[in-house]
């Protein structure tokens, strides 16, 4: 080959070279607007949806629920059996390693249980991933038996997606607050690259990582950037600031969609909206709280004041929900006639004075559905008002049983037991105050119960007793708007958890 | 004090011939106006609105106003309520509260920033003493927590609002006192044998009153303005009484896509406030003694 | 003047201390228990026991405010509930940011409001007065919340040239030292990141800073009025000063007083009732810092935050009253 011909050839090739190079080195990064805030650089310091998800992308997840198979699938820990009722084995995977190269073993798992999850003071994780864990140890490097004090049969809806596996060799080294903020490691494909609390949290893939390898086309660097108010997070949408924004509120959406790039993809929520009423005078007779639940035209308010945004709910849950069943009785649809029957059957033929309660921002458009919901009880012989305390009164009294009639929301009911149990439990809580011994007596079962058949049908017959007594009347499950960019492949979960390994960036 | 209306009357003939009056006598006339024609909008507010400001149609929200002759002269919210007819109830409610925080603060932090003023010593000390402790509670905080404390309601929003908001008066009248205490008209009474309370109140509160105006304007208009922020972050009145804030906090996410619903209130806010600060600036114009001074230069 | 400054100074401490028991019964008097606000939806009797007893919030409001007090007295004002930190440490953490913001809001208010304001006064009933009148009008009559919402719609959306939220943006700024954005990048002369946090400040402060704009321009115009009608002024012009002079020299400095005045108070107010502000644009201060815990009923901080106010107010008010002294020569103490 002639002289001119080889550096001809070698430029070439090293124009090539480095133009892939290039190509491979260019980071990908996608910002995501929140409504949640970070405040804490303690992981197990909040227990909020969105939060588990990133820590838990930080240092697994544990296990994974797979909305589209319905099933949870092992991560961090590859498999489970239950030994016996009130005894699980969960076998780990080998290869997950923290960010200084270390194991992740079965030491870090029950540190992060027992001492930070459940023992630490500072935590508030352990009503929500570890309430009836007694004890966990350490069987051998790779496996840990978690102890409950009773049969727990949704035990992996708390611990997956949730339990947060920290390092407990830092932890000894540095003391936990230092551990936090200067050495956070995990074994998930993220690290955790900056956090400043009230603003940002940024995270960075690490390439090594199995699950990192697995999906190729996952961001490089993720930053979650905190937007509470709609009009912003809709606006930096649109300007390409975040290439995805949470929550897009149902009259914004024609704005996003109609712009180019930019794409609304609609999720069912886990979350279900509802209609508490403690059984004292009035709604201490069944007849008054069934008058309720059929004076409420929940069709008209989704298509109108929701713009079709909400699946309407005939029972506690909807379809994809854990126990769902179809043929569920009776059916609380909107009757104004049989509502003003049913309120003169309980001795009210000249109406009941009533006041509802509801926060205002927390839920989507919580405040202009209840107020549509005044003329509609209106309407069938209530005298209505609404309320709308500021939201720390509110969830004070509700928790201390001082709310007669209140409008809520209870998210993550993917498995609708610890939701029941809390609500309508006599011996839970008194949020509602609601006494049935056969109601509890088949929540109980149904906890308790680790054959799923069974289990359904302990849940279908609790459900219909909920029904038809109607201590609460169950509304909708909104549909939440996500705004995409059409850069960013994604399918939103139902709960507000973001995994940035399942999305995949178009270069 | 009976002298004093004498020489303005006087001043304000001579003002006239001079020409300068009609060019203040606009500005109060126009605030005057505004402010008037707001009062009787909110009294007469039931018979003039339309429609029910609480009834809803949700198959006819959101929609873009339609002009007079229609049914929806400024078109519907996001409940299908009339915004004309809400607007005007609206009227009512912030009237109410701007006029009454601003008559009982405005007594009660006058009255206190005299009488520190005036006497020093220890009862200056005591009050400024108040002052300090009550205005270092950020304004929001006292305002939420006793919302949240005595639940919500208009009785308790007022008081609210007042509970920091006569403190500017106190403080400004009691730096005038104390630069007018050393004037000369003062120890000439005290030499004629008047008591400190006739002092006060003939000699020393009237030459404040121009910054009791002023201030009273802005109290006023902030006081509507206050009343806007409380609801904004949910501890105002309860929903079924329109007030122009509650109306512009639910506004807050409509903002790009139904523009008329932030826009009316905020500007019936608007035009309100104009005409109250513009009334008092022409008020006092009018009623300074010393404009006949002024020539013809202005 | 001096004994009465000092003694000022020494009835701080009272003053404090009221306050520290004012908010104390007011922030326990609202409904509303942290613990159940703190533990999340899905908490239990047990635990929230075992949580009152590990803050201390089982025993007798005296017992909790005696400690309060004994631990002030050494420098700890407790830690946070909500952010399990020392709440000096929180409260440090957030409060440049709103210095930062205030400091630019005042900037913008006064640099356009007193030249506007004795423009406006020295030329009564021009067409000046009537556009700075109309100008200060404007500003105080808006909703700041309002405002803030339009700007960020109009300067952010429409015409997409300033950020919509937020302090900076990541991967410009550099570390963060003093916590004030634009002198961190100054010292690192970090050139962009001067400018990007110019740009994110901006809007906020504009929004914050409009209505004492309005204020002040109004309060100096109508000072600037009553001082030029005094017989000393026409003596000036009398005398033949340009009339230039006669107003810098003679009337703005009498007129001072009552703007002093307003400033102080305002800075007050800036400083508390940013909070709107912080919230609409997700501006990490103290006011965003307050909401959100008197939302989580977070004794301790809420607590050292009014503490903190507190002591700058009193700080500001003894400036203020210093500098009567000074401006006017009239007042004696």
């Amino acid at each position: 080959m002639k002289r001119n011909q080889r550096i001809l050839l070698a430029s070439a090739a090293l124009a090539l070279m480095l133009c892939s190079s290039s190509a491979l080195n260019a980071q990908t990064r996608v910002t995501v607007g929140v409504t949640e805030t970070i405040e804490t650089y303690n992981p197990y310091g909040d227990s909020v949806s969105l939060l588990y998800g990133i820590w838990s992308e930080v240092t697994g997840p544990f296990c994974t629920y797979n909305y589209a198979k319905g099933d949870f699938e092992g991560r961090l820990a590859e498999r489970w059996k239950v030994e016996n009722p009130t005894t699980w084995i969960f076998s780990l995977s080998k290869n997950y390693k923290f960010n200084d190269g270390s194991t992740v073993t079965a030491d870090d798992v029950v540190h992060s249980l027992m001492n930070r999850v459940i023992g630490d003071p500072q935590s508030k994780q352990k009503a929500s991933v570890a309430p009836s864990v007694v004890k966990a140890e350490a069987v051998d490097r790779f496996t840990v038996k978690i102890i409950t004090d009773k049969p727990t049969a949704p035990l992996l809806s708390f611990l997956c997606d949730r339990l947060i596996v920290t390092s407990k060799a830092v932890f000894d080294k540095y003391g936990r607050d230092a551990a936090d903020k200067e050495h956070m490691m995990g074994g998930g494909p993220y690290r955790l690259k900056e956090l400043i609390p009230g603003q940002r949290l940024v995270l960075e893939k690490r390439p090594d990582h199995p699950d990192a390898k697995k999906h190729p086309r996952a961001p490089d660097e993720i930053v979650y950037r905190i937007m509470r108010e709609p009009e912003q997070r809709v606006t930096a949408l649109l300007n390409d600031e975040i290439q995805i924004a949470q929550f897009v509120p149902p009259h914004m959406r024609q704005r996003v969609q109609s712009t180019k790039n930019l794409r609304i993809t609609p999720v069912d929520s886990v979350e279900i909206m509802f209609l508490a009423m403690q059984p004292k005078p009035p709604f201490d007779k069944k007849e008054v709280r069934q008058a309720v639940c059929h004076a409420i035209n929940r069709d008209q308010i989704i298509s109108t004041l929701l713009q079709g945004e909400a699946s309407r709910l005939d029972g506690p849950i909807g379809p994809g929900q854990y126990g769902y069943d179809p043929n569920l009785k009776p059916k609380m649809n909107y009757d104004p006639e049989k509502a003003k029957k049913l309120l003169a059957q309980a001795g009210y033929p000249n109406g009941v004075d009533v006041e509802l309660q509801t926060p205002v921002g927390r839920y989507t458009l919580d405040k202009q559905i209840t107020e549509a919901m005044i003329p509609m009880l209106n309407a069938v012989g209530f005298r209505a008002k609404l309320l709308t305390p500021e939201w720390a009164t509110l969830w004070a009294n509700v928790q201390k049983g001082t709310i007669p009639f209140y409008y809520m929301g209870r998210g993550s009911v993917q498995d609708p037991s610890a939701a029941l149990h809390q609500y309508f439990h006599s011996k839970e809580t008194p949020r509602i105050g609601y006494v049935n011994p056969k109601l509890d007596e088949l929540l109980d079962k149904e906890q308790q119960e680790l054959d799923p058949k069974k289990r359904r049908q302990y849940l279908s017959q609790a459900m219909s007793i909920l029904t038809d007594e109607a201590p609460a009347c169950f509304m909708w499950r909104h549909k939440l708007l996500w705004g995409l960019n059409n850069r960013v492949d994604y399918k939103p979960l139902p709960d507000a958890r973001i995994y940035g390994i399942d999305m995949a960036v178009k270069r | 004090m009976q002298s004093l209306t004498l020489e303005s009357a006087t001043d304000a003939r001579d003002a006239v011939r001079a020409g300068i009056l009609p060019r203040l006598h606009v500005k109060a006339f126009t605030g005057g106006a505004i402010v008037l024609a707001f009062i009787l909008v909110g009294l007469f507010g039931p018979a003039l609105a339309p429609l029910d400001p609480n009834k809803q149609e949700l198959t006819a929200m959101m929609q873009a106003p339609a002009g007079i002759g229609s049914a929806h002269v400024l078109g519907t919210d996001n409940l299908g309520r009339d915004i004309l007819s809400r607007v005007i109830y609206g009227s009512r409610v912030s009237l109410v509260v701007a006029f009454a925080v601003v008559f009982v603060s405005g007594f009660v932090g006058i009255v206190l920033g005299a009488v520190s003023g005036y006497f020093g010593g220890k009862v200056d000390f005591a009050i400024q003493k108040l002052v300090d402790v009550v205005w270092a509670f950020p304004p929001l905080l006292i305002g939420i927590t006793l919302m949240a404390f005595l639940g919500q309601g208009l009785f308790n929003l007022i008081l609210a609002l007042v509970a920091q908001r006569w403190i500017p008066y106190c403080r400004v009248v009691r730096g005038q006192t104390l630069s007018l205490r050393g004037r000369d008209f003062v120890a000439a009474a005290q030499c004629l044998g008047a008591s400190n309370r006739q002092i006060i109140v003939r000699h020393i509160i009237p030459n404040l009153i121009q910054t009791s105006l002023v201030i009273g304007t802005f109290a006023m208009a902030s006081s509507i303005i206050a009343e806007a922020s409380l609801s904004f972050l949910g501890v105002g009145v309860p929903p079924e009484i329109p007030t122009w804030g509650t109306m512009l906090a639910d506004a807050r996410i409509y903002i790009s896509t139904a523009w008329w619903l932030p826009l009316f209130p905020g500007l019936c806010i608007f035009i309100t406030v104009l005409g109250i600060n513009l009334l008092g600036d022409g008020l006092r114009d009018l009623l300074d003694p010393r404009l006949k001074r002024t020539g013809a230069k202005i | 003047m001096t004994s009465y400054l000092a003694r000022r100074l020494a009835g701080t401490i009272p003053v404090l201390l009221l306050i520290s028991l004012l908010v104390f019964l007011l922030i326990h008097a609202a409904p509303g228990d942290p613990t159940l606000l703190l533990l999340g939806e899905e908490t239990n009797a047990a635990d929230i026991a075992k949580a009152k007893a590990h803050w201390g919030l089982d025993q007798p409001i005296y017992v909790q405010y005696g400690k309060f007090l004994v631990s002030v007295a050494g420098g700890d004002f407790g830690k946070s509930f909500k952010y399990a930190e020392p709440v000096i440490g929180v409260i440090k953490s957030r409060l440049p940011a709103t210095i930062e913001l205030a400091i630019f809001a005042i900037l913008i208010a006064t640099l356009m409001a007193i030249p506007l304001g004795v423009w406006a006064g020295s030329k009564p009933n021009s067409w000046i007065d009537n556009l700075g009148t109309t100008f200060g009008l404007f500003g105080i009559s808006m909703p700041s919340f309002w405002l803030a919402i339009m700007l960020i719609l109009l300067l952010a959306g429409v015409l997409n040239i300033l950020p919509t939220s937020g302090r900076s943006t990541y991967g410009i700024a550099g570390p963060e030292q003093t916590g004030f954005y634009i002198l961190d990048s100054i010292m690192q002369r970090n050139g962009r990141a001067v400018w990007d946090a110019l740009t994110h400040i901006f809007l906020p402060a504009l929004a914050l800073g409009i209505n004492m704009l309005g204020i002040l321009m109004r309060v100096t115009r109508s000072s600037i009025l009553e001082v030029m009608n005094e017989d000393y002024i026409q003596t000036a012009r009398a005398k033949g000063l340009r009339e230039n002079k006669v107003v810098w020299r003679h009337v703005t400095r009498n007129a001072l007083i009552p703007v002093i005045t307003v400033v102080g108070l305002e800075l007050g107010t800036l400083l508390s009732g940013s909070i709107i502000v912080e919230t609409v644009f997700s501006w990490p201060g103290s006011g965003s810092l307050l909401i959100t815990a008197l939302n989580a009923r977070d004794y301790p901080l809420v607590t050292g935050l009014v503490m903190i106010y507190t002591a700058a107010f009193v700080a500001i008010n003894l400036i203020i009253d210093g500098l009567y002294a000074i401006v006017d020569p009239r007042i004696c103490y």
